[in-house]
């Protein structure tokens, strides 16, 4: 076997020796992933515990702690699973299968909502619709004389319309992936058959990307179920309460036993979704398109409906990208919040403090709680991407280069368990095991180091994945005939492996600091007044009434999040010149 | 059975065909045709414009200009774009990637087009237990394309696109995929399956040996246009242009640069034969085939020096590449011979030139 050893240049004669990093490797990930989700698990047994999960499944408390908030988190998950797929699944295949104008555009349109937090989308959304039921001031539509009913402004629809508006492009992704790949010459050779385009559409293109659509709905469904930032930005104000935002209020009134239940019940529904949809789509028919020539697509003609079907993307698009940046940057600028364009001032961002708007507090830039969650903010998002695409690595080296022995199995199937896991149920139990002493240790409950071994638990799965791909790009002919040219390790390292891994270390490490930035519901339990983080101020922010405030951090984030992209962009034409963009 | 009614007319008759890509011209000005149930072989390099005549035929392009018409009657033409739809033509096409849907089993891959074609489910599956009997695969009905191996998804291709019975059988490249030893199988294979169904089939390859194995017609194609279509054995023995000569055969054929000087044809400083056989030309390209060219000196044939580059033994004789000057001669030796790369070596031409060709390609016919 080649030694790829990327981790300590001097020291891999022990590395060699196959022990030291696979032991190193198992203990992190036992501390890491299996010890916090044993412990919650542990603590629901002890004697409290047990009464928490009989306050929440077998009480008269019940039927508010866990069947209300149950029923509407899979409303939303099956409307939010069905929303993307009609939508994510309607612009993959006109991006793919059609001869539409700018197509391109269209998918690069389409795969931008992501970037966009979700909390942005329902920031906008409540800026837009808010009523006045709730007392304070009314949303744009109310304030021009429309008349926004309850259950626009507030519940179950809105919140599910802000995370399809998030998730359909994760959707899109997906389809478009899977429809590339049915070949053009799969489509032909039903033409040749004699087959009319509904019967190819519905005999063969369909079928084939089934697996690709189960997986997008069962993806876009896990997401809607934990997601904390649209329901309860959206929800909670009138008390519609889902898993996630009830495991949310438990733990912070202190009722960690009953938020601990909630947490692996959320878990449970999480995963069995998951793993049923991998069930149906594996086995068998999990088929891999055998194509030869591949690349080619067949497109069909659309007629006279190219440009009509081209405007239906396009305003999908700007409603869902464009539309909630500018609602937010003029809120962040309209003393008063319902009335988005008139009496524009920088007063949320730049005012001295102690006037007549917001009630004498000053902008966001003179606010010095503020600029400290900024750098916390990108400390954060930093340290975890390193750490992160450093465990990837050596994780990803160890599974490929033990692949098939025990040992390989067992660490790849721990690095993915925390993509089971919603981000506010893993929170929750690392508050479980590090909210108190841990014998000598002293408790990690609040500190910054606990916010960053969360996160980069929570990202494993991402780092395996992208350290795979990356050590995938180096092959070991490639290493072995630098080896024979007599070059040493560390030489070696430097010429060959550094350049070749670089690009996939740093697009990897790039998607993780970005995720840390917008991420609110894996912070929002871990965070505390020592470590302040943006998305966590914009959302007390919003929490308080204060809209203009919480919508001019989002935008920071917004523009942090950009920042970090086109650096990337950038960056890696300069790093690596031989490869087209 | 439309030929019958039809009597005499050509099963494919290709007149004054063009397709045009924007500014490119893929194909120009092709005329073909053949009689029913010949195999009609498209020869050519990658990017002449082979793949694209046979997308033509399929109905799954339309010609800029020009007509295509299948026993008779007029499937596409430049006027009228695809007159036929591609499922219309009685026409099945095997795919160079086979094109099988990974969904559907081998038996659902055969059976699918008979079900749109409205077969009667007890026909329908006496015709699929037929076909996975022709080709052998019998045992492999209820596994899905994943699941079998490169050549036995070609041999699925084969059946379904014999399946529905089409009177014209359309093949691209569809060995290209396989390794040499299963390509010479199939070769076969595909010829005992052609006489079986009686279909008229045009095959696409850039093999000249396919091209000479299994053909009845050959058309070369080259930059789009046809250099020369006739019998393989014609094509052969009378290429009309110089890449007609040189992309067929094997071993490949040589073709030598000579000046008239005097009455002499001259090669560098040796003369190689007559100046009549350049009729009016000054300066011509002499054809000689390997076995018309020796290793060593025989008395009274012209000889050149050439540099040994490599030697393959081939049924008893030995075939012998040598370089002069930047030219690279085939030529034959009795027994094993063998040299050192760069060794001088004597080469004579011990029969007069098969072909003489004008220095632009064309034949000199005398």
């Amino acid at each position: 076997m080649t030694s790829l050893s990327l981790f300590a240049p001097s020291g891999g004669r022990l590395l060699r020796s196959g022990f030291l990093l696979p032991a190193f490797l198992i203990a992190v990930v036992a501390i890491l992933v299996v010890a916090p989700l044993l412990r919650i698990l542990l603590t629901t047994l002890t004697p409290e515990g047990l009464a928490a999960w009989k306050a929440v499944l077998f009480s008269p408390l019940s039927a508010n702690l866990w069947w209300r908030p149950l029923f509407n988190t899979m409303i939303l998950g099956f409307s939010v699973g069905a929303g993307c797929l009609l939508i994510g699944g309607f612009l993959a295949w006109l991006v793919v299968m059609t001869d539409v104008p700018g197509r391109r555009y269209l998918g690069l349109m389409a795969t931008l909502p992501y970037m966009i937090p979700s909390f942005a989308a329902a920031l906008a959304w409540g800026t837009l619709f808010r009523n006045s039921r709730l007392g304070g001031s009314a949303g744009f539509f109310e304030t021009s004389g429309l008349a926004i009913p309850d259950w626009l402004a507030w519940g179950l629809i809105p919140t599910a319309i802000v995370l399809i508006a998030h998730y359909y492009s994760l959707a899109y992704t997906i389809i478009a992936a899977a429809l590339s790949s049915v070949g053009a010459d799969l489509v032909e050779a039903g033409q040749m058959a004699g087959a009319k385009r509904p019967r190819i559409f519905f005999g063969i293109i369909l079928p084939v990307v089934t697996p690709a659509l189960i997986a997008a709905a069962s993806l876009t469904f896990a997401g809607a179920v934990a997601n904390f930032a649209a329901p309860a930005l959206l929800g909670l104000p009138v008390r519609m309460q889902t898993l996630s935002t009830r495991l949310f209020g438990m733990i912070e009134t202190g009722q960690n036993e009953r938020g601990f239940v909630l947490a692996l019940l959320l878990i449970a529904v999480s995963a069995l979704f998951l793993w049923l949809s991998d069930r149906i789509v594996s086995g068998r028919r999990a088929f891999v398109t055998v194509t030869g020539k591949g690349g080619r697509t067949k497109r069909f003609p659309l007629g006279a409906w190219r440009w009509p079907l081209f405007t239906v993307a396009v305003v999908i698009g700007l409603l869902t990208t464009v539309m909630p940046v500018l609602v937010l940057a003029a809120s962040s600028l309209a003393p008063q919040s319902g009335a988005l364009f008139s009496n524009w001032t920088l007063h949320f961002w730049i005012g001295e403090g102690g006037g007549e708007i917001a009630q004498g507090q000053a902008g966001i830039f003179r606010n010095p709680v503020l600029i400290d969650a900024l750098w916390n903010t990108i400390r954060l998002g930093l340290v975890v991407a390193f750490t992160t695409m450093l465990l990837g690595l050596a994780l990803a080296y160890t599974i490929v280069q033990r692949r098939g022995s025990l040992l390989a199995t067992v660490l790849s199937q721990l690095a993915f368990l925390p993509l089971l896991v919603p981000s506010i149920a893993f929170a929750a139990a690392y508050i479980a095991l590090f909210g108190a002493p841990i014998g000598p240790l002293p408790s990690l409950y609040g500190t910054f180091a606990l916010l960053v071994i969360a996160a980069s638990a929570h990202n494993l799965p991402f780092a395996v994945q992208s350290g795979r791909s990356v050590l995938g790009q180096i092959s070991a002919d490639i290493e072995e005939s630098a080896r024979l040219t007599g070059a040493g390790l560390i030489r070696r390292l430097f010429a060959i492996i550094f350049p070749l891994a670089i690009r996939g270390l740093f697009a990897g490490a790039i998607l993780v600091f970005v995720k840390m930035v917008r991420d609110l519901s894996l912070v929002v339990l871990l965070f505390t007044a020592t470590s302040p983080v943006l998305s966590m101020v914009a959302y007390r922010y919003a929490a308080e009434g204060f809209m203009q405030f919480a919508n001019a951090i989002t935008l920071v984030i917004l523009v942090v999040c950009l920042a970090a992209s086109l650096l990337a962009h950038s960056l890696q034409n300069r790093v690596q010149k031989w490869k087209q963009p | 059975m439309n030929a019958i009614a039809t009597g005499a007319a050509d099963a494919i008759k290709i007149r004054s065909l063009v397709k045009r890509f924007g500014a490119f011209t893929a194909v120009k000005d092709v005329n073909l045709s053949v009689p029913a149930g010949a195999f009609l072989v498209l020869v050519g390099p990658s990017g002449c414009g082979k793949s694209t005549l046979l997308r033509m035929l399929a109905g799954l392009e339309a010609p800029s200009e020009g007509e295509i018409g299948f026993v008779g009657q007029t499937v596409s033409s430049g006027v009228g774009g695809v007159i036929a739809d591609a499922g219309r033509r009685n026409a099945g096409l095997v795919f160079q990637s086979y094109a099988l849907w990974p969904h559907m089993t081998v038996a659902g891959n055969i059976a699918w087009p008979l079900k749109v074609a409205k077969w009667p489910r007890d026909k329908r599956d006496r015709r699929v237990r037929e076909v996975l009997s022709l080709l052998g695969i019998n045992a492999l009905s209820e596994r899905y394309p994943a699941e079998i191996s490169g050549g036995q998804q070609q041999r699925v291709a084969i059946a379904r696109t014999i399946a529905p019975e089409p009177s014209i059988l359309l093949f691209d490249e569809p060995l290209s995929n396989l390794d040499a030893k299963l390509r010479i199988e199939m070769r076969s294979e595909l010829m005992r399956i052609h006489r079986a169904t009686g279909a008229t089939s045009v095959y696409v390859t850039h093999d000249q040996v396919e091209a000479m194995t299994m053909a009845t017609h050959v058309a070369v194609l080259n930059n789009g246009r046809v250099e020369q279509f006739g019998k393989p054995i014609d094509l052969l023995r009378n290429p009309q242009t110089t890449f007609v000569a040189t992309f067929l055969g094997t071993p490949p054929a040589n073709l030598l640069g000579v000046r008239r000087i005097d009455d002499g044809l001259v090669f560098g400083e040796t003369t190689l034969a007559p100046a009549a056989l350049a009729a009016d030309h000054d300066e011509v390209q002499l054809l000689y085939r390997a076995e018309d060219v020796c290793v060593g000196v025989t008395a009274g044939a012209p000889s050149l020096v050439a540099r040994f580059a490599e030697a393959a033994p081939i049924a008893g004789r030995t075939m012998v590449t040598a370089m002069i000057g930047e030219l690279r001669v085939t030529a034959m030796a009795d027994g094993y011979f063998t040299a050192t790369p760069g060794e001088q070596i004597p080469l004579s031409f011990i029969r007069t030139p098969d072909a003489v060709f004008a220095a632009t390609g064309e034949r000199i016919h005398q």
